[in-house]
Order: structure tokens, then sequence, then C-alpha cells
């Protein structure tokens, strides 16, 4: 499955690398494509493109704050959770996105 | 109403102002707290020929902190109606600073110009020749003037009394009381690194320092600048112990998380934090604990006139500033100590990857469908 997404916190030098380092960790066990756009103090990196967003199943929005550019998503399929969800969770977090989507995971017995 | 209020995400939208908020009040706070530990004043004016440069300094910095409540009107009615709410924002945060509503008024006020002009533009509908004065005048117009009357005469002034009333509150509190709320304090101001509850003390801690309360935010900073220190601490104390409790990888991050405290950066240690939550926590909580009491008892509640600036704020702290000293000292070695003897002793050659971390369990109240 291929999921894109966007991390952001409140001042945005910690918790949103370590959600995007978290969730990509995460899915890459169970065999996905990720792609994590941060929205730090310091401004946009990793920006998805227009391409990125189509080819996706599922968008995560890892976020405690309001995000620049979040009308790309639109008629996507959008989870939104804080950014402690993902960086506590982020396995049963992406498990749920395959749930979500639909989605089998591929590479099995790595879950949990 | 669990439903009406994830909906208005009063949480979310705040936390958005205050992290437009930050950079403003750690750049501000660091040229105040430079200026005048170098001897400047904030004064009202600059006059050419009547000023040097640390009184400069500190009239920079003071400005910009004089306008935190408009900053917040204008973070919260941004996040709530994009664009459109900055100007109604901006206007209601004017008006509260005027009545002297201060940070809270600054706070409801961003909420009503926010929604305010989230409504108008949803509801009010234009003929098409209009559409363009829509953003350029008609939202801009109405909102702020409707949410600038409310503030200026509902809002306003129940809630400068609500302030007046709190900061009597907090003058009057004598030594027990005093060490208390500096314990609590010192507590909240650390559980979770910077996060939400964190920024939360610090709006309130805020609000105090406009009333001339300076203690909270003083045990909120301080905390603030030990903790990552105290985990740095925490390394030499296992190595006294000859116990081993940080990976190479968290030796390496150990080098900017120290640093980053002494300069009042608390994010800092989240990275250590994050991979033993439960002790981390308790290790930096039982030393903030000791901070906030320390600091609020001994101090009688007084403390730095800056908001910001880690070891420069003890210079603002006048004849108290040896306080400021002691209570980081005992902050550093309480987090450092705990630290040390409850971390569990790891294998000198454990990297990050062989660790088996055990997952919480998600919480399905924080995942949103859409």
């Amino acid at each position: 499955m291929k999921i894109v997404g966007v991390s952001a916190c409140t001042v945005g030098i910690a918790h949103t690398y370590l959600a995007q380092q978290k969730m990509e960790d995460a899915a890459k066990k169970l065999g996905d494509e990720i792609k994590i756009e941060t929205q730090g103090t310091i401004g946009i990196e990793n920006k998805l493109s227009a391409n990125d967003i189509k080819e996706a199943d599922i968008v995560i929005l890892a976020i405690d704050v309001k995000i620049s550019g979040e009308e790309r998503f639109e008629n996507k399929k959008k989870v939104k959770v804080s950014t402690e969800t993902a960086i506590k969770s982020p396995n049963k977090l992406i498990a749920k996105l395959h749930e979500i989507a639909g989605k089998q995971i591929l590479n099995g017995k790595a879950r949990g | 109403m669990k439903a009406f209020l994830k909906k208005a995400n009063f949480k979310g939208h705040l936390l958005t102002a205050i992290s437009y908020l930050i950079p403003i009040v750690c750049g501000a706070g660091f040229i105040i707290a430079i200026g005048m530990a170098l001897g400047g004043k904030s004064q009202d004016s600059l006059v050419i020929g009547k000023f040097n440069l640390f009184q400069a300094m500190a009239t920079l910095g003071g400005n910009a902190l004089g306008l935190l409540p408009v900053i917040i009107a204008t973070g919260i009615a941004f996040s709530i109606a994009g664009k459109p709410g900055i100007a109604p924002g901006f206007v209601t945060g004017l008006a509260a600073n005027s009545i002297s509503a201060g940070f809270i008024g600054g706070i409801i006020g961003g909420y009503i110009a926010g929604w305010l002009a989230f409504a108008i533009l949803k509801y009010f509908k234009v003929p098409s020749w209009a559409k363009g004065l829509m953003p350029t005048l008609i939202v801009p117009f109405l909102a702020s003037l409707v949410s600038g009357l409310i503030m200026v005469y509902i809002v306003g002034t129940p809630v400068s009394w609500f302030t007046e009333w709190l900061t009597g509150l907090l003058k009057s509190l004598n030594g027990t009381s005093n060490l208390l709320f500096g314990a609590v304090l010192g507590v909240l101001s650390i559980v979770d690194f910077g996060g939400p509850i964190n920024k939360t003390v610090f709006a309130f801690a805020l609000t105090l320092q406009a009333q001339g309360i300076n203690g909270p935010v003083t045990a909120l900073q301080l905390t603030n600048t030990a903790t990552p220190i105290g985990f740095g601490f925490a390394f030499l104390v296992a190595k006294a112990l000859r116990k081993n409790i940080y990976t190479h990888e968290e030796i390496e991050t150990l080098k900017s998380t120290v640093p980053m405290g002494v300069v009042n950066i608390v994010e800092g240690s989240i990275p250590i934090v994050m991979n033993d939550i439960v002790r981390g926590i308790f290790a930096a909580g039982l030393g903030g604990m000791c901070e906030g009491a320390i600091l609020m008892s001994m101090t009688q509640g007084e403390g730095a006139t800056v908001p910001f600036g880690g070891f420069l704020m003890l210079p603002t702290m006048g004849r108290n500033w040896w306080v400021g000293l002691l209570a980081i000292m005992a902050n550093v070695i309480v987090t450092g100590i705990v630290y040390a003897l409850i971390k569990k002793d790891i294998p000198a050659d454990a990297t990050e990857n062989q660790k088996q971390v055990t997952e919480e369990d998600i919480n399905l109240d924080d995942i949103q469908v859409m």
C-alpha cells in the first residue's frame, strides 16, 4: 500500500520529526511505501508532490496544529491523529490504516 | 457535547496560535533578557540620543512581548478561518490589550473573531458582482467590528476582573501555599516535555507575568532549562555508578540536548525521553517539582522579569538570582540522580534497533477518519 502524510507539532522541532521517523519505520516493516511531509518551525520539508498524493491509497495527518495545504488531500481518504499517537503506537497506527483503506498487509509476520 | 468539543477543536486552534507565538517569545525574550541583564530598561518610546544599546534591546523585546495577546488572537482566528481570520483576530487582540483583558482576553477574542469570520464566509451570501468585496471589505470589516465591540463591551471587563482576582489571589499566597503551587507548576511544566500541557501552563504563566507576577513563568522556564541538562548529568551519575544507561545514539543526541537546555529549549530532551517515557517523566517530574517548590517558596512568588532565556533569566531576578541558580541546580541534580538510578542497565553495544519496545494500545478517540 502507498501512504502519504504530513506531520506537524506545536513547536515544530521535535515531535514533528519523531512522528515522521516512527511512521516511516513502521510502514516499511509492513512492506508499505510511505512519504511523510514535515511542517516544522523551519517550514515544509520532504514536500509531497501532486503525483505522490494522486498515487496514495490513504493520507495520514499526524498533526497537532493547523497545516498548510490541507486542501491538497480533498477527495482522498484521510486519517487524522495527534503526533503523540503516531509516536507512541506507530505500528498499530499503520495496521489501522490498512484496515481503513481495506488493504491487506503484505508482510504479515512483522505485525505487532 | 463531546462531539461538539471535538468539532470546535479549542485545543487545536490554541496550539496552532502558540506555535506562531513561540518563535516571537523566544526571539524577543532573548533580546530583552540580554538587554536587561546588561542594565537596560524597557522604555515607552526611544528618543534619539537618550538611550544606549541595552535600553534599545530591552525596548525591542518589551514591545514585542507586550503584543502577545494580539499575536495569540491573530493566531487562533487564523487557525479557525484561514487567511480571512487574520484581520479580525488582529483588531480584536488589540482591543483586548486596550481594555486590559490581557492574554486571556486575547485567547477568547481570537475564538470570537475566527468563528465570526468563518460564519460570515459560510453564511453571508452576496450577489456575484460583490464577490470580490467579500475578502477585501465585507469579512474584515464586519468580523473585526463585531468581535472588537464584543471584546470591548461584553467580554473584556469580566475578563479583566477575573485577571485581577487571580492576580490578587496569587499575590496573597504565603510560604506553604507558594511551595505547593510551585511544586505543582514545576511538575506540570515538564510532564510532557514541551507538549500541550507545557504550552498551556506557559500561556497561563504569561498571563500572570503581564500582571506583574513573575514567579510562575520563571518556575516553568527554569525547569525547561534544567531538565535537558539533568539528562546529561544522569550520564555522569550513571558512569560513577558503573552503569550504562544510554545507547550510542542517545549519547550522540545528548551532545545537542544539553546545549539546547542551556538556552531554554526543553524539546531537546524529547528524543531521549521517548525511548523510556515512564522513567523519563518520573525523573523529570520530580526534578521539576523540587525546582518549582524551591523557587516559588524562597522568592515568595517573585521571579525573572523576562519570559524566556534560560540562564539569562537569572540576572533579571534581582536579589533572588541565586535562588534561580539553586533551583536549576536542584532540578539538574534530582533529575540526573533519579534517572540514573531507575533506568535499567543496558549492554554497552546496544543500539536502537535491537531494543524491543512494547507499544501502547492506540487511542481510538484520537483517530479521525475523513
